[in-house]
């Protein structure tokens, strides 16, 4: 393979662009960044694990889930439970928690993809709404409103993280989960949900399962949700019923179609627009930040103005513009021609 | 006996308003083919309107300028969204959907205020006995009120021509069209109609706890569950589900489990229809090819 | 008579909806290699026909037996869509179905879904075998769509290239399943008379160079005339005659189906 290739290669550049996001505890380290930034940055990125999992769902088969947030939040509480309360090392209470919310997540799927695709839609939306019941009445698993208290995690039983470090462990772990998504959504697989997604007669035709191949997407949508659970709770360091809420859940669609789907740097950006701009920037304005509910307004409106009028997302902007202008340079070139 | 008897007329006032929350969300899916999340969130939101309105005025003008109000509201959404979503995917439509949710969602504390707002019964005081069970006039009405508004509802659908512009749009909208039948008028009405809807649920439930920005996430939750569980294909099949739900839930929440109750039954009717997919009273389409 | 030489028999084959008899007690065969046209007016059936043999619809009554890839002789009926294609029956659509956003070689690719053995956690990782895999898929992927003449759309986008690239596509993507019996419905729909005459030329290359069986539903009358080894006309689902294009064109009732219709066409 020659160097244009490799670098061509989509999964070089996400390894420069974990490269690039590793460097922020040293900008901070330095004085030139705020810790909460720190901290921001990497929930954004945890969400941004969340994303690219609901992607696949959505983008590449166009099937929708609510269950995003409660997955989320079972993994981050049977994760925080383990560790916290039964004192199990880190890697155990990570395996149980996926493991936990993928089962429930199969049974879920098992039931409603049998059927139309807004069944999937409205039995998430149920079973989400009864482990966010669960977050709040279970008080021995969850600690109920109080939360729970999770310590930063202990990798292999050796190395102790704190803020910075577990920062990068994200960054890893979104990277290595980014390129396996990528090398996914190229092969058969990945091909066999487009075909889906156009038709599902055709895709049956040629041989595509219609239930194995979404249970697929679904089961892998469930275990990335797991996944940034686990995650979450190792940074946030407290795990709370109200987080888990099914506008958590919007917000994750809202970063699939805003940073544009079928696209795993638009699902990054998407992540960064709909959970790091309000934090990072909006708040900070001076009406806005006085107004409860603008995040929401912002996200509700930018999603459906995208939706009717630019269904690619954001990533794709910049292509468009450069094409354009160029459109716009040749025509003016050839009016040249003519005068 | 008393106990059933109560449990029975409660599950008719929580079957009423489930079933009128279901009808809005099935109009709208039969007619512009997509699962209205928002219906909860608008009616929430319609649901404060009356709130408002009921600082100046009395309890009947308020609700009908706060229904007023969702009619208009309906309108604006297909008029301004909806309408123009049509080289959009499906999947892209439920999501605008969300997107309502969101905007609702988010003006709701904003221009209302976070804290909760008391809303008072139609009928103040006073209940009636039966059998040893009371229930209160204000129940009685609102059942007998839900009764009234779904008569009404397919009558229009069954007999007016208005309704057979309606099911006819339902059956395949392409072919509708062609007949003459004015499409966009239909899906306008079901959206206007579905916010009026949202908006009666709302200020019908909202005296038992407060009108919140969650007021109606419940009752929307258990008006998609009656869907499936009626079956989409039908407009009769969620009614009769929500009726069914509202029984259900009761005597699982008296005789099962008073916290997990009404989750024990979502799981049991999500477990239906793996047996009968299309619900109660659905029927099975064979797809074209 | 030997069974062992059909690629494909219908047996009494009938399916109703709604009270509606779609097909009636049909029955038809097709030899191994044969080049077989399935015929009717308007509504007579055909797609019906078509659906029952692939399993979207399942037939009321009868039998679809089918000479497998594996030498076995299998009634199809009942049998699972998607599990089809793996005997070595593929069949084409009436109005080429493909992923817009998808390259051309990549929607060719998807044809090749059923060759691919390794499991989804291996194309997560590029396992060594679906590698192999893969990289088998794009040999062939490339091969065909070559043998068809569009290999330099290939890396192009599948909604900006032109149709008569994409009824080729789908003739590639067919192939990517080295299928036993080709089913194409109306291959020739949409194309003008020079992509119809060599749509003619390839169909029979197909069969010659791949030994596949071929059945055509088509409209075009000459094309079917002109390419068929035998033919089946149907009406109203009902059986009317089978044979050779000459013996089909003098039969009476199928004249007489096909001139019915027409005049009613004139009175509208």
């Amino acid at each position: 393979m020659n160097a244009k290739a490799i670098i061509k290669d989509r999964r070089f550049q996400y390894i420069i662009f974990g490269l690039i996001l590793a460097l922020v505890p040293v900008i901070q380290k330095a004085g030139m960044m705020k810790t909460s930034t720190v901290l921001i940055l990497g929930s954004v990125l945890i969400y941004s694990i969340g994303t690219i999992g609901l992607d696949v769902l959505l983008g590449d088969s166009g099937l929708i889930s609510l269950g995003t947030a409660g997955f989320m939040g079972l993994a981050a509480y049977v994760s925080a439970y383990c560790t916290t309360v039964k004192g199990l090392p880190f890697e155990v209470g990570a395996i149980l928690a996926v493991g936990i919310t993928v089962v429930i997540g199969a049974l879920v799927g098992l039931i409603s993809l049998r059927i139309q695709g807004i069944y999937l839609a409205i039995a998430t939306l149920i079973i989400a709404e009864i482990l966010l019941k669960t977050f709040k009445e279970l008080v021995w698993f969850t600690n109920s409103y109080s939360g729970q208290k999770v310590a930063y995690p202990k990798l292999l039983g050796i190395f102790q993280l704190d803020r910075n470090s577990m920062y990068l462990f994200v960054v890893v772990v979104l990277i290595f989960l980014m390129i396996i998504t990528e090398n996914m959504k190229n092969s058969r697989s990945g091909r066999a949900l487009n075909a889906i997604r156009r038709s599902e007669v055709a895709a049956q035709a040629m041989g595509v399962n219609l239930l194995k191949t979404r249970m697929i997407a679904f089961m892998y949508a469930t275990t990335f949700a797991a996944i940034a659970g686990v995650l979450y709770g190792g940074l946030v360091n407290f795990v709370y019923p109200s987080t888990w809420i099914l506008s958590l859940s919007l917000y994750f669609m809202a970063a699939v179609v805003i940073g544009g789907n079928r696209s795993i740097p638009g699902n990054i950006l998407g992540s960064f627009v709909v959970f790091g701009l309000p934090d990072l920037v909006l708040k900070k304005l001076p009406v806005v930040s006085e107004m409860s509910g603008f995040t929401m307004i912002f996200t509700g409106v930018l999603i459906i103005l995208i939706v009717l009028k630019y269904p690619n997302g954001l990533i794709h902007l910049p292509v468009q513009v450069i094409s354009c202008l160029k459109k716009g340079s040749s025509r003016k070139g050839g009016e040249g021609i003519h005068e | 006996m008393s106990v059933f008897v109560q449990l029975l007329t409660r599950s008719l006032e929580t079957g009423s308003i489930y079933a009128l929350m279901a009808l809005g969300i099935i109009i709208i899916f039969r007619t512009s083919y997509l699962v209205h999340f928002a219906q909860g969130t608008m009616g929430m939101f319609c649901t404060y309107m009356v709130t408002v309105f009921l600082k100046t005025m009395s309890f009947i003008p308020s609700v009908f300028c706060g229904v007023l109000s969702a009619v208009v509201l309906g309108m604006l959404v297909d008029v301004l969204i909806i309408r123009r979503a049509n080289g959009v995917s499906h999947t892209g439509k439920q999501i605008i959907t969300f997107g309502l949710v969101m905007i609702f969602l988010g003006i709701a504390p904003t221009i209302f205020g976070v804290d909760p707002i008391t809303m008072p019964q139609f009928i103040n005081s006073g209940d009636l006995n039966i059998l040893g069970a009371t229930i209160s006039y204000n129940g009685l009405f609102n059942i007998a009120f839900v009764l009234v508004v779904m008569l009404v509802l397919f009558y229009i659908l069954q007999k007016t021509k208005f309704g057979l512009a309606i099911r006819a749009t339902s059956a395949n909208e392409a072919t509708a069209r062609i007949f003459g039948i004015k499409t966009k008028n239909v899906t306008m009405f079901s959206w206007a109609l579905g916010g009026v809807l949202g908006c009666l649920v709302g200020v019908m439930i909202a005296p038992s706890s407060a009108v919140t920005t969650f007021v109606l996430d419940s009752v929307f939750n258990a008006a998609c569950i009656a869907c499936i569980f009626g079956g989409f294909q039908t407009f009769v099949g969620p009614v009769i589900g929500a009726y069914l739900l509202g029984v259900l839930k009761n005597l699982t929440v008296y005789y099962v489990s008073s916290v997990w109750g009404e989750q024990i039954v979502y799981v049991l009717i999500l477990l239906f229809i793996v047996v009968r997919p299309n619900g109660l009273i659905g029927k099975k389409l064979v797809k074209k090819v | 008579m030997n069974n062992s030489d059909y690629a494909l028999e219908i047996k009494n084959l009938s399916i109703s909806f709604g009270g509606l008899k779609a097909v009636n007690d049909l029955s038809f065969y097709i030899k191994k290699k044969e080049i077989f046209g399935l015929i009717g007016p308007n509504g007579a059936g055909k797609t019906t026909v078509f659906n029952c043999i692939t399993q979207f619809y399942i037939p009321d009554t009868g039998e679809v037996l089918f000479s497998t890839n594996k030498g076995t002789v299998e009634n199809l009926v009942g049998q699972k869509v998607h599990n089809i294609i793996r005997k070595g029956l593929v069949r084409t659509f009436q109005n080429v179905e493909y992923v817009g956003d998808l390259s051309l070689i990549d929607n060719v690719k998807i044809g090749a879904t059923d060759q691919f053995t390794s499991n989804f956690f291996g194309s997560l990782f590029c396992s060594k075998k679906s590698r192999r895999e893969e990289a088998r898929a794009e040999e062939d992927a490339i091969k065909y769509m070559k043998y068809m003449g569009i290999e330099s759309f290939k890396d192009m986008m599948a909604d900006s290239v032109p149709f008569g690239v994409l009824k080729k596509m789908e003739l590639a993507r067919a192939l990517m399943s080295n299928p036993t019996l080709l089913i194409l419905d109306e291959p020739a729909a949409g194309l003008n008379d020079q992509e119809t005459e060599e749509l003619a030329h390839t169909i029979h290359q197909i069969r010659d160079d791949f030994g596949c069986t071929i059945l055509l539903v088509e409209h075009d009358m000459p094309l079917v005339m002109g390419i068929c080894d035998r033919i089946c006309a149907i009406n109203f689902g009902q059986f009317l005659a089978c044979g050779t294009p000459e013996v089909i064109q003098k039969d009476r009732s199928v004249q007489e189906a096909y001139l019915g219709v027409s005049e009613e066409e004139d009175h509208e």
